[in-house]
């Protein structure tokens, strides 16, 4: 048979194709609930850590299983709200099917371009809520949970990630535990042009919501202070002006 | 084993090693190769992926049509490719290191040690040899990428796989673990292997 013929390379591409489609299609299909599941995990891992519930090294030791029962039996209840700081939707937090917003890339988007938003609050039964921030780093995305104490500004803890800053440098927003640990005590300004401060030397000035940039890591840290300024402005209306309660349900 | 054979295996491990003798897949071995356990994991997908995929261009060797040929090898590296990441990502102790290395999971498919392979190799010889000869040019390029990690993790970080080596007051040096220390290392390991194999230098 000639192999170089235009028919038979039609042929044999479409045919290359569409079984190389059909495989990947398969696999996606098969593999995607416990890709989600390990998601879902990575997440709850992360805000678990911003609320304190249990330490970092801890919670990523636990198996995905035992992470979704912890959550189950700290979280108080889980609910979205909209720019304007009314709730519009609630999330399950039932074991068997735990409700998060873990895509905040449209949120992102949503809140600077002043779209709808569902922007969840996650209320521990510590007392605690539990915010995601999002932005950009220097190579990616960079994003963050803020746990906040029941007055609704005072930092009780927080957990940054990221896709691909720099080892060594903005991958220290991360791997470093004290960066995380600094902000912990601190008070967002809610209702002020910029709510949080992440600046070179911002300690010296005795602000309470002042932290200090990393060095080295100019661009991830300028990043990080956008993302929570972009996002403590979108949670200032309905955390500005009243504290969230876990023993009352909201107004 | 026939003398050949050995040879196919042997040979891009030691004499004809890609990183080292033919200067492939550079980029992500100064990439990945700032903790040994995500060198380790690269080192593994990348054998799989070249082993795999030398595998069945081999076996369709006869039926490629010449003019579409990069093509039709281009689509089954990526196929390749996708499955590792897939997998790793459903994995529940892979997810992290997955999530660490995405990007260059991705890129294994412009590791020009693949296709390379593939081309010189796979398209003229026997499915069993092609197999081997890309899981020995894995194995080559995980050798010196895990040689990489190993100093720039120990000094870098003072660790090893995530284990503390050096005493604590150790300040770790923040050099090694930015790219261009890899390169310098790497062109060590270059110049380390021709003084020791007199063939490969150039006359």
């Amino acid at each position: 048979m000639n192999t170089n013929s235009n028919a038979y390379t039609v042929i044999y591409t479409t045919l290359v194709v569409v079984v190389v489609a059909a495989v990947l299609a398969f696999t996606a299909m098969k593999l995607k609930p416990s890709q989600d599941a390990n998601a879902k995990a990575e997440t709850l891992r992360q805000m678990m850590s911003a609320a304190q519930i249990k330490p970092t090294d801890e919670l990523y030791a636990t198996k995905n299983t035992g992470v979704l029962q912890l959550y189950a039996d700290n979280i108080d209840r889980a609910y979205t709200i909209g720019l304007d700081g009314a709730q519009n939707g609630t999330l399950s937090t039932d074991k068997a099917k735990i409700e998060l917003v873990d895509n905040l890339k449209p949120q992102n988007k949503a809140i600077k371009e002043g779209g709808d938003v569902t922007l969840p609050v996650y209320v521990f039964k510590s007392g605690v809520c539990v915010i995601p921030v999002y932005g950009a780093g220097l190579w990616g995305p960079i994003w963050g949970y803020i746990a906040l104490q029941p007055d609704g500004k005072t930092i009780a803890g927080a957990y940054f990630d990221h896709e691909s800053e720099t080892p060594g440098l903005g991958a220290k927003i991360k791997d470093e535990a004290w960066f995380r640990e600094k902000f912990i005590g601190k008070q967002v300004a809610f209702g002020t042009e910029q709510p949080f401060n992440l600046a070179k030397n911002a300690e010296q000035t005795g602000a309470a919501n002042a932290v200090d940039a990393i060095t080295g890591a100019t661009m991830t840290s300028k990043g990080l202070g956008e993302a929570l300024n972009v996002w403590f402005h979108a949670y200032e209306k309905h955390l500005g002006t009243a504290a969230v309660n876990p023993n009352e349900e909201e107004e | 084993m026939d003398k050949k054979l050995k040879e196919t295996i042997l040979n891009p491990i030691l004499k004809g090693n890609p990183i080292t003798v033919l200067i492939l897949g550079i980029c992500s071995s100064l990439a990945v190769t700032v903790q040994l356990k995500g060198a380790l994991v690269m080192a593994l997908s990348v054998t799989i992926v070249t082993g795999l995929s030398s595998l069945i261009v081999s076996l369709l060797r006869n039926t490629i049509p010449m003019r579409v040929r990069i093509i039709v090898q281009l689509v089954v590296v990526a196929l390749m490719v996708i499955l590792v990441d897939q997998i790793l990502k459903a994995g529940e102790g892979t997810y992290a290191i997955d999530k660490q290395l995405s990007v260059y999971i991705g890129l294994i498919i412009t590791n020009c040690i693949v296709m390379g392979r593939i081309e010189a190799f796979a398209l003229g010889n026997k499915p069993i040899p092609s197999l081997l000869d890309g899981l020995a040019n894995g194995v080559g390029y995980g050798l010196i990428l895990i040689i990489v990690a190993f100093f720039r993790e120990l000094l870098g970080s003072g660790t090893l796989f995530g284990i503390q080596i050096l005493p604590a007051g150790y300040i770790p040096n923040n050099l090694v673990i930015l790219p261009p220390f890899a390169l310098i290392l790497l062109g060590c390991i270059i110049w380390a292997h021709r003084a020791y194999d007199k063939d490969l230098q150039e006359k």
